[in-house]
């Protein structure tokens, strides 16, 4: 993200632009009303009892439980990370070096869009169906009775298949993005492919390893829905205690203290994550990619075994949505396998009000957040006023945090008078905005960076005022991102539960709040139809967006992978 | 560094590309022979056939029919590794991750030679390609030029029994293609590797070639010295993409051997004629501009030579020389004048007598 040269030279001018400052004024009290307040809430929560104090953290370190939910939530990151980024580059492989007829890799990409638009939970009922103690895979087709999934096996199985396709998705650009002639000249030097391969795919793939695997250890590291599903009692960690601390135990203090423990790992995963990707770039292989070498840079044998697993996994996925599709239209999967419209019938009765209510916030999210990330976007890439990159920072903060940790600083900040906010469908609102912007934000430098700031520069001398040319000329530039921006809110207003499963209501519920509600009061099947309803209507979303990216030719920013890789 | 050159020869190669978006024939059936230390140029527009050929060569791409042998050896189906060939691609290619001595390096660590033989032999080249001492440096510390000669030294590094380039040069600017093309030149000569150059520009490839292959969709049109492709070209193709060129309607009067006969603006002239015609037939006459001779209207143009009164209808004046359009009997024709401040201009309008020696024509059974 490396802005282009900005029009407003320097920050004095800056200041004394008439819209420019009141903007920037706006989005730092936002910014630090929604982001820096809350945070701050939770450190003096932590750090402040009538003066200084350590109390909370010499407790948390002192207790056994708490200690091992710590390593439990390392050890279980660590291996998803590694996990899911050798499966993900299993697939990359397959869809980039295998030669393979196009419609392989269609169907690859289809397929692994099923867990990213899939709502929490789904990948862990799934599993609990097909492999549980009466699973139909483990019981009904092989007979193992008493198989437990539930633990770290049962956990780490489901977070790899939920989460590989972020790794695939990068993975796939870094491969893509070799150029075919660096492997050409290493065959023309004699090399074979095994060593070309060790010698200079893999190095030159090893940045988009590690972000991969930071990507990766990040995700599971802030994943609620799965542990708290499959964990159990035998493997707490960070996320599932804290919320069990402050849900159960009212335990606002010990809550925000686990929250507190979960937030060293995940600050430092996403820096280590931003360096790795900002030095990438030294690596970066420009150049014309154009003759793209037929020399099968992967052997038979080879391309066999990445089939054999790709298959396997894919398949695996396949019975997963399957299993849910087909709980949800029977009365008691495993048990009762008659038809029955019974789960739908309760979605579209019972259930509508949550279906409406995340509709609702759905829509009121996608232009507050779309234009707050397109604003923030331009301000950041194109002007240059004092603690602009102060801003940016501040701005990626909640994004950063793993939810628990934004939903407890948010109930901890806006739970009280002045600002008593939980329960209200404004703060729903407020926490997705400030936390999914940022897709829409990156988008839109990514394509100011391709828009010479001349453009601006001419609207200007022509006597358009600054928000004039924003609104006349950059806005039209930039609707690929905004539009990019909004379909990524709508996603997660969809699908997210880790922040807003402590800011929800009886009068303000999300379908995602309903579908763990299922699962805890043991009814799979509703969870499924839920389920169900959720990846229809964001496969529908993101359909309708690459249509409308299409129309508007904004080339990959309008591919699935954009809107759903970070 | 002592690399003999090897023979190559492509037998009636055929490639064609299964994608619509890279044309239907892209190679059909290609023989040539490159010999032994020969520097042969491809030479073609963009889309022509040059660059899968060479890849052919190289064994990145498999021929759908047709051999190629080297030292008379069938390497049709081998894998690019197994030929012990030297390439340069157009982007270099360096491996950005690894340094200029690893990179020269791959190739002999490949053979699995000694650590001692490596640096004594990347060592030598380097100096040989000029960059002694960069050894350590990555490519993206390196200018353009510097990166081309890394890129040369890998290649040759490994004493491939043939050399092959892919537009090595097109990224450089002007100036620094010059001396780059030079240096190539004269590296390839004093290595006598047998070459194969691809290019689409006909002054570096008239520069740099023993012989010219100037390939049209897919075709070689005619194989040559810069000296007979440029003289004698055999095809309207040829002679309008290397140098500049005026095609002359004419009609064969009276055919002979070696010589034709012909009528040009109602006036007969005899004409070397290197392919058989029948009286009677419809053909071009290849003239270059700088062939043509602008006499002042009555001036008496020498006994061999062809004159015709013109008009003068434009005038480029570029120092060096003065480009003139020069309209005779209805079609304007390109004439260049060099040494202007010695033969003075003639203006726009100007009646003027147009004159070639007939031995400058060349007859072409195509039409222009």
């Amino acid at each position: 993200m490396s802005p282009a040269p900005a029009p407003v030279s320097s920050p004095r001018a800056a200041l004394r632009d008439p819209v420019l400052a009141p903007v920037v004024v706006l989005l730092w009290a936002a910014v630090a009303l929604f982001v820096l307040y809350p945070v701050t809430r939770l450190l003096a929560l932590m750090f402040w009892d009538d003066g200084p104090t350590l109390a909370a953290v010499v407790e948390l370190v002192g207790s056994w439980q708490h200690r091992r939910a710590l390593w439990n939530s390392l050890a279980l990151a660590g291996l998803v990370g590694a996990a899911g980024t050798a499966l993900g580059f299993a697939f990359a492989l397959l869809a980039v070096r295998a030669n393979l007829p196009r419609w392989v890799g269609t169907v690859l990409d289809t397929i692994v869009l099923l867990p990213l638009i899939s709502p929490p939970f789904t990948a862990a009922i799934a599993l609990i169906f097909a492999l549980g103690p009466r699973g139909l895979i483990s019981y009904h087709v092989f007979g193992i009775a008493g198989l437990n999934i539930y633990g770290l096996g049962g956990t780490l199985l489901s977070e790899t298949l939920t989460y590989f396709p972020i790794a695939y998705l990068t993975l796939k650009g870094v491969l893509a993005n070799i150029d075919p002639t660096l492997e050409d000249g290493g065959f023309s030097l004699g090399a074979r492919r095994w060593r070309v391969f060790r010698t200079i795919t893999v190095p030159l793939a090893v940045p988009g390893i590690a972000n991969s695997f930071l990507l990766l250890t990040a995700a599971s590291l802030a994943d609620f829905a799965t542990p708290l599903i499959l964990g159990g009692t035998k493997f707490p960690v960070l996320p599932t205690q804290a919320f069990l601390q402050i849900t159960g135990l009212y335990d606002m203090r010990g809550g925000a203290a686990l929250s507190f423990l979960l937030l060293v790992p995940a600050l430092a995963v996403f820096v280590a994550q931003r360096w790795w990707t900002e030095r990438r770039s030294v690596i970066t292989v420009t150049g014309k990619a154009g003759a793209a070498t037929r020399v099968r840079s992967l052997s038979p044998g080879a391309v066999a075994a990445l089939v054999l697993v790709c298959a396997l996994t894919v398949l695996l996925v396949l019975t997963f949505y399957l299993l849910i599709v087909f709980a949800s239209m029977v009365r008691a999967l495993g048990a009762d396998n008659s038809f029955s419209s019974a789960h739908y019938a309760h979605v579209f009765s019972g259930g509508l009000k949550a279906i409406r209510d995340t509709l609702v916030i759905a829509a009121v999210c996608m232009p507050v957040g779309g234009l707050f990330a397109v604003v923030l976007g331009y301000v950041v890439a194109r002007t240059r006023f004092p603690g602009r990159r102060a801003l940016e920072f501040a701005a990626m903060i909640n994004y950063a945090l793993p939810g628990t940790i934004v939903g407890i600083a948010y109930l901890v900040a806006f739970n009280d008078p002045p600002l008593a906010l939980t329960g209200t469908a404004f703060i729903l609102v407020i926490c997705y905005v400030f936390r999914y912007s940022l897709a829409g934000t990156r988008a839109t430098t990514a394509l100011l960076a391709q828009v010479d700031p001349s453009i601006e520069e001419a609207s200007a001398s022509l006597g358009a005022r600054r928000d004039v040319t924003f609104r006349r000329i950059v806005l039209p530039l930039i609707r690929p991102a905004l539009l990019a921006g909004m379909t990524v809110l709508f996603i997660r207003a969809m699908t997210a539960i880790s922040a807003t499963i402590f800011l929800v209501s009886l009068s303000w519920s999300l379908v995602t709040v309903r579908i763990l509600e299922g699962i805890t009061n043991l009814e799979l099947g509703q969870a499924s139809a839920f389920s169900v309803m959720v990846i229809l209507l964001v496969y529908a979303a993101v359909v309708l967006s690459s249509l409308i990216m299409r129309r508007l030719n904004a080339g990959s920013l309008g591919q699935a992978g954009t809107l759903l890789g970070g | 560094m002592s690399a003999t050159g090897a023979r190559l020869r492509l037998v009636s190669v055929s490639k064609r590309f299964v994608r619509a978006e890279q044309g239907v024939a892209a190679v059909d059936d290609v023989s040539l022979t490159v010999e032994p230390g020969e520097l042969l140029t491809l030479l073609g527009p963009s889309g022509c056939g040059k660059t899968t050929t060479l890849r052919m060569v190289a064994g990145f791409e498999q021929p759908d029919s047709g051999r190629v042998l080297i030292d008379e050896q069938d390497v049709t189906g081998l894998m690019v590794y197994r030929r012990n060939i030297g390439f340069v691609f157009q982007n270099y290619a360096l491996f950005p991750h690894l340094t200029v001595f690893v990179n020269v390096a791959y190739g002999l660590r490949v053979k699995r030679l000694g650590a001692a033989v490596i640096r004594e032999k990347v060592e030598r080249v380097l100096a040989l390609v000029g960059l002694p001492g960069h050894a350590r440096r990555f490519s993206n510390q390196l200018s353009g030029g510097e990166q081309q000669r890394v890129a040369v030294a890998r290649a040759v590094v490994v004493e491939p029994r043939l050399l092959l380039f892919d537009e090595p040069l097109s990224n450089l600017d002007a100036k620094l293609r010059v001396q780059m093309r030079e240096e190539l030149s004269r590296l390839q000569r004093q290595l006598a590797i047998t070459t194969i150059y691809v290019t689409h520009d006909q002054e570096e490839a008239m520069a740099i070639s023993d012989r010219i292959a100037v390939m049209q969709a897919g075709r070689v049109a005619q194989v040559g010295t810069a000296h007979d492709l440029y003289r004698a070209p055999r095809s309207v193709f040829v002679a309008q993409f290397i140098g500049r060129v005026n095609l002359l309607p004419a009609r064969v009067l009276r055919a002979d051997t070696g010589a034709a006969a012909v009528t040009l603006w109602g006036r007969e002239v005899t004409v070397p004629a290197d392919e058989p015609v029948a009286a009677g037939q419809s053909v071009s006459l290849v003239l270059r501009p700088e062939s043509v001779a602008l006499l002042p209207e009555r001036a008496v143009a020498p006994a061999p030579e062809f004159a015709i009164a013109g008009v003068v209808r434009g005038r480029t004046f570029l120092g060096e020389k003065v480009e003139y359009a020069v309209e005779v009997g209805g079609t304007l024709l390109q004439a260049v004048s060099y040494d202007p401040l010695r033969h003075g201009l003639f203006d726009v309008g100007a009646p003027v007598q147009v004159a070639c020696a007939p031995a400058s024509l060349r007859l072409l059974r195509g039409q222009g």
